[in-house]
Formats: C-alpha cells, structure tokens, sequence
C-alpha cells in the first residue's frame, strides 16, 4: 500500500466525525421529542397538509431534454479538462508532440463548442 | 512495510517515515487494511442496494455512494490522480447525467417489474455468461498467460502518479488520445443534433443590445397641447 495515502487519513476522521455529529443532529431531537411529548400517530394527523391537492405525488416528473443537453456538455468540458492535468504535470517530460497533441485535442473541443455555440445550444431560451 | 523501516524515507515527501506524523508502519497498515475493508465492505453493499432497491433514484444514489468509496480505494493504493478523477467525472458529472435519465425517461416501473418472469432466463445467462468470463479472466492472469504487465508502461515509484500518467498518455498513447478527443467532439455533436430544439415565438434577452441602448433611443420629449392627448 502506498505511504501517501496515510496523508488522507485526517480526512477519512474528518467525515466519520462530520457523519457522527450530523447523525446525532437527527436522532437525538427524535429521542428527545419521544420522551418529552406525547406520541400518538393516526392517519389524518400524518397526512400533509395542503389546501385543495395532495402535496405529495410521483416525484418522477420529467424534464425537460435541454437539462440532458447541458449536462452532456458539461461532461465534455469536464473531461477536456481532466485531460489538462497530467498534461500540464508532465509538459517537462512529453516535449514538443505532447504539446502539439494537446493542441490540436483543445482544437477538436474548440471545434465542438463553436458548433454548440452557433448552434444556440448553450442558451436556454 | 514493517516496524523495523524507520530510515526508509517517504516517497512522497522526502521525510524518514519515522518523522512521518505519529504513525509508526505497524500502526498504519492496520488503519490502512481497516479503511480497505470499510470502503470494499460499502462498495459491494452499495453495489448490492444500487440493483436491488426499487426507485431507481434510489438506486443513482447507492452508486454515487458506491463512486466515492471506490475512489476511497484508489486513494489507498496511491492512485490519488484517478481517485481525484473518479470523484469529478463519475460523482460529479455521469451521476448527474444518470439522474436526468432517469427522470426523463417516461417509463411505468410498475409494469417493467410485471415483466420480471419473462426476462429471468435471459438475464440469468447473461449473468452466468459474465461469471464464467471473470473466472476465465481471472484464471488466465493467474496462468500468466496473458502478459499484461509486460505490455504496461514500468511505474517509477519516486514519480508522483499523475506525472507518470501523463509522461504515459502524451507519448505512448499519443493516438489513442487524440481518438478520445475525437469521440468527445462526435459525443458533442451528436447529443446536440438529437436534443436540440429551437423553438419559435420566444423573445429572447439580448444582453449586448439592450447595454448599447441609449435614452435618446428609448425616449422622447412631448409637450402636448392642453386637452391634448399624446400620439405615440
């Protein structure tokens, strides 16, 4: 196993203590509301509230296919740019046709988003 | 790594592991084979509940769930770029592409469920199909008959992982990386081709044309007579 990823170990504590305290934000108010108040469930007290339409239905409601769009876009962008890092990282290393592949990779993206762009696909309306 | 590895210096940080913060090697390879099988437990749990819950929103969010761990994975075996990569692209971007699928999608749960029975056979080969292929895999790696690690690019632990990546990808796999642009341009187009629509009727705000817009053009001076209403 790799030394390095002890260095992470403070954050791995970090998130158990995050998850530990948030848990105990949760519950305790619950056990806490347990022990105080009166605890009598029925049907009509358990239903939602909401004057004329029931407030909860399927939550599946479709979108709109132009949130698909951007998020597709957004991959693409996300992407290029992961490809930036160990490209910059070891530019020392790959010399001129590590740069020129870059190059012309950004300038196929360059292509891609000048489409998108005349096409009018990164405006929502 | 053993207790007995105090001058062996980092390969990180140049630092006796010795002088490394409060952890001796015994230490943390117990923490470290303790945080393998905390991840690998949730990874197969979240794995488990991704196929097996019946929301499939629900099932988006196990395998987030099941992203993150598997990058907390990478993380131990020094992987740190890919881990960092994992989190970005799969957690950021392709869950969130998985959800808007699954929101968009106009389909009744319900009866693909009734459908079960009819697909149990079909689904069961192809499960059985995948097993007997991992065996193989497996098995063959183990045979040596397939001379992956000689094909691999030879690590050099002193470089950090995404240096080495990178030396990697720019020279070796220079084509093979110019084809990845290529299929994200076509990925590009093609997502806008089929989804796009321009729709009439809309009045869009033009930003650049409503800051060139001056008051002599917006306004104009009337003095109109008395009784008299104004004509515009």
């Amino acid at each position: 196993m790799a030394p390095q990823a002890a260095e992470y170990l403070p954050i791995l504590l970090f998130l158990g203590v995050a998850l530990a305290l948030s848990a105990a934000f949760v519950a305790l108010p619950m056990i806490a509301s347990r022990f105080t108040g009166s605890h009598k469930p029925y049907a009509d007290k358990l239903a939602e509230y909401e004057c004329g339409f029931p407030a909860f239905e399927d939550s599946r409601s479709q979108f709109d296919v132009r949130f698909y769009l951007v998020a597709i876009l957004f991959i693409i962008f996300d992407l290029e740019a992961a490809f930036l890092f160990p490209w910059a990282v070891s530019l020392g290393a790959i010399g001129i046709a590590g740069w020129t592949a870059m190059m012309i990779f950004l300038a196929e993206l360059t292509l891609g988003y000048v489409y998108a762009w005349k096409k009018g696909a990164l405006e929502w309306e | 790594m053993g207790a007995g590895l105090g001058r062996e210096h980092c390969r990180r940080c140049a630092l006796p592991l010795s002088r490394q913060p409060n952890l001796k090697g015994h230490d943390r390879n117990v923490i470290q084979t303790f945080t393998f099988y905390l991840f690998a437990t949730i990874v197969i749990a979240s794995g488990a509940l991704t196929i097996l819950s019946r929301n499939p929103v629900h099932s988006v969010l196990w395998l987030i769930l099941a992203f993150f761990n598997a990058a907390g994975l990478m993380l131990i075996l020094g992987a740190e770029f890919i881990a960092m990569l994992l989190v970005i692209v799969y957690v950021g971007a392709v869950a969130v592409l998985f959800l808007f699928v699954v929101m968009m999608l106009d389909v009744d749960f319900a009866e693909m469920r009734a459908g079960f029975a009819r697909y149990a056979g079909f689904g069961a080969l192809m499960a059985v199909v995948l097993l007997a292929e991992m065996i193989f895999a497996v098995a063959a790696w183990n045979a040596g008959g397939v001379s992956v690690a000689s094909k691999a690019a030879p690590v050099d632990p002193s470089v950090p992982n995404i240096e080495a990546l990178g030396t990697v990808l720019f020279t070796r796999y220079l084509y093979i990386f110019e084809a990845a642009g290529l299929v994200l341009l076509v990925a590009m187009i093609g997502a806008i081709v089929l989804t796009h629509r321009t729709r009439s009727g809309l009045r869009p705000q033009n930003p650049s044309e409503q800051n060139r817009r001056r008051p002599e053009e917006a306004t104009r001076n009337m003095n109109p007579g008395i009784g008299q209403g104004v004509e515009l």
